[in-house]
């Protein structure tokens, strides 16, 4: 830093304005040291948001961070709100910064949808707020007193000016001048200079800087587009309209400002009386900090338990010295308090679990949350509670989570059932109070869907090639790639338009941004003092609820007491299998005490039949299972964590399973295997991963026992591995790694070298060994579900929707080929969600006593072959519910089942009509659902067909969803009224005319439009007579030679693009028969990238591979399917995509390559989009 | 500077004129006439999602035959125009 620098910034903008600012802090902090700049003012609009990520960013810079914000204040006398640039000076300063920006937020989500509106303070709070702040008066448009110069009220900037100056005196108010070169800038400075005279206060230069380079300009101003919901066109009057709101340097600022040299001195006088470092001035302590009572009361909680859990065990004295040693780690780090005050938070969970399950529930024995992350492996939490897996038992190692070098405070994350969570979130609130407890904040940063359609939007582009395009570009990728997509969308002559052109250069500047501020999914910040004095607070979007304006990574930085209450669906999941097992089975499960041992189970699980199993449902899991084969929990454990991004580009997946494999060789031939290790010293890190790292915590141990780190500096180690643009601080732990495995350990170079790489390679993301054995249980209780409860767990899985890696679809259809059955909804049968039903519990209650079912309806369970090649088991049908049918009102289905319930079943749609309260709207989508189905059409209609259906044993009746709907059109009400409900008159509907049936390929298309759930037959069954013959089935595949060039076809269920693949894309197709695991190489991608991003059917063209029962389609080609079968006509039989069917007989009959075409079209337009993943962030 | 519609004028059409610049691309004279003061200056870069880009620097001119001027150069052809403003 030059010391005779002749300017610092003292009003800056970061993307954290949002929408009003398009530089990270970083970006900021790295560009200013590069200009020379001695300090930086960070001034956001009403937040402090990246206020901690600058300073942070800061320390390893020459460049000193000032904290401060620009404040929205309103104005007396006046409607217009004014801005003014608040810089911290001392804590008092940033505990007063803290409360106004908490006071300005209060009121911001005060209106019916809870959407965030303007913050703004009073000019009162702001004076009874003033001490420790340094005011300057704000910026050249919306300044409070340059403002008031813009709007010709010079009168009235003067009296303000005055009361600012009474609010802060002449040490700590400044007259703000700025040069953005517009029109009138020399003017406007020239008043205020006069005015700062007459006040006997300095003026103060400033930049209000927007970006760091000139380029980011651009994006600034799209921003502003966005921000206003207007063009870039529209939006030119509040743009800056030049570039000279990015950072330059300072000489360059001191000659903007060559006409009040006294200003741009300041600037240099104001910045060094602002001293105050966020980074060790906050004077936050966590609750009980240095209260050795609470040292006591921990202990004697711990000891308690201990006794309790480990009567009579083995392993006690072993746990007893894992929780002295761990005692005495947390009384050295002065953490007792912040045990208990988990504790304290799990008991309160604990009342909440039983107001929310109900004490009968069978889910009341469940505990009211799971532990995960590396907290698991602490025998503390182990028996105050906090996490549920016996750390002594499982040989879990808690150096990781805790240890007497630790230099931020441990995370403790609980996982609870989404219900739970919903209710325990605002309790914190209650019992802790509103000023001391917050949700940490998250900041959705712009991925490509969000970058197109917000930034096509600002420059004009038209709707319809927006949206072709976002829908394309469905992976998280470069600039370069998008642009590809742009072509493969709308074609290259469009993607050269310039405004298309501008779009590609600004998304790689966008693209990893904040866009706006959220709630985290469960991080909790609690303090015994004020947290208002800390880091401000406002509402969030949901009721009951606020969050803190810093993300997990500030608080973590602030040593912030962080717990995580987290949702977890699958936990949801399971709790409502529980609940439906017990009413079903009468069968109270306690999942505790499930055997762990299950045979059958883990044959599923070496067999890949993990479809909506907890974390080994993925394509890339099941392509691992048969080849890693897991026994035991400590297999799965492993497994959980083995497929994520850090041991795959850590380079441990392949040799952890070949070397699995011999050592189940050499098992079976009774010999034992010898891990090939890089370096003997590395056995105890390793032994149990046979020599590879796959566990978070093996990077701290081999970093310990190779390279003589001590906990400290491993920790830091694996802390910058854990962070988002870690990887120059990743490199800095290099030198220092290869010194000491070289130095102090005398490890070989190369050896050093290799295992660094592996490590380096394992910063994409890895499991803590505890996480996964927490995750790595409860994968093995979803798979022991499926495997026993099926019918419950299926029903579970679709009533905790959205949650896993299938769409419900998907999960429908795996299910029927295990033969478990799966009947539409049923206006007399069905709940708002899926139930299981029972064949007793199906004919209680129904006007008609036949399930829907046997009277033939349009629906069968298991249709015939292929899907019922076995036997329905145990009798039990998976019934949805009346709430999945798309676009019906859950508050008129709840009346609807209610009135059922206590009225008797519906005697006809009349009669549903009329007493359900359902309206017209939602009537008629359970009609398209089917739901109406088994409800006749007139009462009278009930014992007629009863009567038929027996003498024609079971034969439809009744039972098309066209006469339903024309039922429904001709007895419910009109659209309008208050409240919508049909007048409980005795309408009898008039028979209704001859109507043509859906037919088969109609009732899907009904289906996917309604329920998403297609349960006739399956799209491929019904255009595979039609189709290719070359195409192969899932079912054949099996069949087919390795090696050997084969065709498939199938719905896409499933895409997934890993950061790790380079480039390759996994898609799963489905047919009627089972799955088809495609690899599309990165050079095949390129050619049909439209395809493989969008297509909803595609057929592909490949070699064979099998290996080790797993088997894979490695393309060549990828095509839409209806555009490939376009070229051969195919025959159409009566359960073919039927486009003619419902054409009168005077149409002209289309072409059947033009049925087909139009048929695939609108199946298209309805089929659940398969699920895609990829990379994420910048 | 753009061509209009046949028969129509556009209102305060730019017009190319002759400037003499000093080291920091100041006017020191607009034609044959001496600049006696920069009133005012200011910057347009605008428009650059579009083929008619703008990226102008303006100057608010006391000549030294009394009369006042606005004039800009445009970064992008390097030619000076005068504009009423």
């Amino acid at each position: 830093m030059p010391p005779s620098a002749p300017y610092i910034e003292l009003h800056a903008h970061s993307a954290f304005s949002f929408l009003d600012g398009a530089s990270t802090p970083m970006e900021l902090a790295a560009a200013a040291e590069d200009h020379g700049y001695a300090a930086l003012a960070l001034t956001d609009h009403d937040g402090i948001w990246g206020s901690r990520e600058f300073a942070e960013a800061c320390k390893g810079l020459e460049l000193r961070p000032i904290t401060g914000a620009e404040l929205t204040v309103t104005l007396p006398e006046s409607p217009d709100f004014a801005h003014l640039t608040l810089l911290v000076e001392s804590a008092t300063g940033y505990r007063n910064l803290c409360r106004l920006l908490t006071m300005a937020h209060s009121h911001t989500r005060d209106n019916p949808g809870r959407v965030a509106s303007q913050p703004w303070a009073t000019l009162e709070q702001l004076e009874e707020h003033a001490e420790g702040l340094v005011c300057l008066s704000g910026c050249a448009r919306d300044g409070a007193l340059a403002g008031a110069w813009e709007r010709r009220d010079t009168a009235r900037g003067e009296r303000l000016g005055r009361r600012l100056l009474g609010a802060f005196g002449r040490g700590r108010f400044r007259v703000e001048l700025q040069r953005p070169y517009w029109r009138h800038d020399r003017a406007r400075n020239r008043w205020l200079a006069q005015l700062a005279a007459r006040l006997g206060v300095p003026c103060v230069a400033t930049g209000n800087v927007h970006s760091h380079s000139r380029r980011r300009g651009r994006l600034q101003d799209a921003f502003v587009a966005i921000g206003l919901g207007e063009t870039l066109e529209e939006s030119e009057p509040r743009r800056r309209g030049n570039r000279s709101s990015a950072l330059v340097a300072p000489a360059a600022m001191a000659a903007r400002f060559a006409e009040h040299p006294e200003a741009v001195a300041e600037t240099v006088r104001l910045g060094e009386r602002l001293q105050f470092d966020l980074t060790t001035d906050l004077g936050y302590q966590h609750p009980r900090q240095g209260d050795r009572d609470a040292d006591d009361e921990l202990a004697g909680l711990c000891a308690h338990r201990l006794t309790e859990s480990y009567a009579g065990r083995p392993s006690r004295d072993e746990a007893e010295g894992r929780l002295d040693q761990e005692l005495a780690t947390i009384r050295h780090l002065n953490l007792s308090g912040f045990f208990l005050l988990h504790h304290e938070l799990l008991e309160l969970a604990r009342e909440v679990a039983v107001e929310v399950r109900g004490r009968a529930s069978a889910r009341a024995v469940l505990p009211p949350g799971r532990g995960r992350g590396s907290s698991v492996s602490s025998i503390v939490c182990y028996l105050t509670g906090l996490s549920h897996i016996d750390p002594v038992e499982k040989n879990l190692f808690s150096g990781r989570f805790l240890n007497d070098e630790a230099q931020t405070l441990p995370d403790i994350d609980l996982d609870f059932p989404r219900d739970i969570r919903e209710v325990l979130i605002p309790r914190v609130h209650e019992v802790y109070g509103a000023d001391r407890s917050a949700l940490v904040a998250a900041f959705p940063t712009y991925r490509p869907r969000g970058v197109v359609r917000d930034l096509g939007k600002a420059l004009g582009l038209p709707p319809g090639e927006i949206e072709r395009v976002a829908k394309t570009t469905g992976f998280h990728e470069s600039a370069g790639e998008m642009e590809q997509d742009v072509i493969a969308a709308i074609g290259a002559e469009r993607a050269a338009a310039p405004r298309w052109k501008a779009l590609l250069w600004l998304c790689d500047d966008a693209m990893g941004l904040p866009r706006n501020a959220s709630q985290h999914s469960g991080g909790m910040v609690i303090s015994t003092e004020p947290l208002v004095d800390v880091c401000p607070i406002v509402p969030a979007a949901m009721v009951g609820r606020q969050i803190v304006q810093w993300d997990k990574d500030s608080c973590s930085d602030a040593r912030l007491l962080k717990i995580d209450l987290l949702g977890l669906g699958m936990l949801s999941a399971v709790e409502r299998c529980v609940e439906e097992v017990a009413t079903t089975r009468g069968e109270e499960l306690d999942l505790s005490r499930l055997a762990l041992d299950d045979r059958e189970t883990y044959e599923s699980i070496r067999a890949a039949e993990t479809t909506g199993v907890f974390q080994i449902e993925s394509r890339a899991q099941m392509q691992m299972l048969p080849r890693t084969r897991p026994q035991n929990l400590d297999d799965l454990t492993v497994q959980v964590a083995l497929v994520r991004p850090g041991p795959i580009q850590g380079g441990a997946v392949h040799p952890y399973i070949e070397r699995r494999k011999l050592q189940r060789q050499c098992e079976g031939e009774s010999r034992e295997y010898e891990i090939p290790y890089e370096h003997p010293l590395l056995e105890g890190a390793l032994e149990e991963t046979l020599g590879t790292i796959v566990y978070q915590e093996q990077v701290l141990e081999v970093a310990i026992d190779l390279a003589d780190f001590n906990h400290a500096e491993a920790e830091r180690l694996r802390r910058a591995m854990s962070r988002k643009r870690s990887q120059q601080a990743i490199d800095e732990h290099r030198d220092s790694f290869l010194v000491g495995a070289v130095g102090a350990k005398k490890v070989p170079l190369e050896t050093a070298e290799r295992v660094w790489e592996q490590i380096q390679g394992f910063a994409g993301f890895g499991f803590p060994k505890a996480h996964s054995a927490a995750f790595g249980l409860l994968a093995y209780q979803s798979a022991w579900l499926r495997v026993h409860r099926g019918e419950e767990f299926l029903c579970a899985l679709l009533n905790e929707q959205p949650m896993g890696f299938y769409p419900p679809d998907a999960l429908v259809q795996e299910a029927r080929r295990r033969n478990i059955r799966i009947v539409p909804p049923d206006a007399n049968r069905s709940k708002v969600l899926c139930h299981v039903e029972t064949p007793r519990a199906a004919v209680v209650g129904s006007g008609d006593p036949r399930p829907h079912e046997q009277r033939g309806g349009s629906v069968e369970g298991p249709p015939t072959p292929p899907h019922s090649a076995g036997v329905v088991r145990g009798g039990l049908v998976v019934r949805v519910g009346l709430g999945y049918v798309k676009g019906v009102r859950k508050e008129e289905m709840e009346a609807l089942v209610a009135e059922r319930e206590r009225g008797g079943a519906y005697r006809g749609v009349a009669d549903l009509a009329s007493r359900s309260g359902a309206g017209i709207a939602s009537l008629e989508r359970l009609a398209w659902a089917g739901a109406l189905d088994g409800t006749p059409l007139d009462a009278a209609a009930t014992h007629a067909d009863a009567t038929v259906a027996e003498s024609t044993g079971g034969s439809p009746v009744g039972g098309e969803r066209r006469q339903a709907l024309w039922g429904v059109g001709v007895t419910a009400n009109g659209r309008g009224g208050a409240r919508r409900t049909q007048l409980a008159l005795p309408i009898e509907p008039p028979q209704a005319p001859p109507l043509e049936p859906l037919g088969d390929w109609g009732e899907l298309i009904a289906d996917y439009r309604s329920t998403g759930i297609a349960l006739g037959k399956h799209p491929m069954e019904l255009m595979r007579p039609g189709i290719d013959p070359a195409l192969l089935s899932s079912s054949e595949l099996e069949r087919a030679k390795d090696g050997g060039m084969v065709e498939v076809a199938g719905m896409v269920v499933a895409r997934q693009r890993p950061g790790t693949a380079k480039g390759i894309v996994f898609m799963t197709l489905e047919d009627e028969h089972g799955i088809v695991n495609v690899i599309v190489p990165k050079r095949v991608y390129e050619r049909h990238r439209a395809t493989v991003r969008a297509a909803v059917m595609v057929r592909a063209r490949g070699r064979l591979e099998r290996r080790e029962g797993v088997v894979n389609v490695l393309v060549e080609s990828v095509e839409p399917l209806e555009r490939g079968e376009a070229q051969a006509p195919p025959p159409l039989g009566p359960e073919q995509p039927p486009a003619h069917r419902a054409r009168s007989k005077s149409q002209p009959e289309p072409s059947s390559r033009r049925a087909r075409e139009l048929a695939v079209a609108e199946l298209r337009s309805v089929a659940p989009a398969g699920h895609s993943f990829g990379r994420r962030g910048r | 500077m753009g061509a209009t519609t046949p028969g129509l004028r556009r209102l305060y059409a730019p017009r190319p004129v002759t400037a003499r610049t000093g080291p920091n691309g100041t006017p020191l004279a607009v034609g044959d006439v001496d600049v006696a003061t920069v009133r005012e200056e200011w910057e347009v870069d605008d428009r650059w999602w579009i083929p008619e880009r703008l990226q102008r620097r303006y100057f608010d001119l006391a000549l030294a035959n009394g009369r006042s001027v606005v004039v800009f150069r445009c970064a992008l052809s390097g030619r000076w125009y005068r504009q009423r403003a």
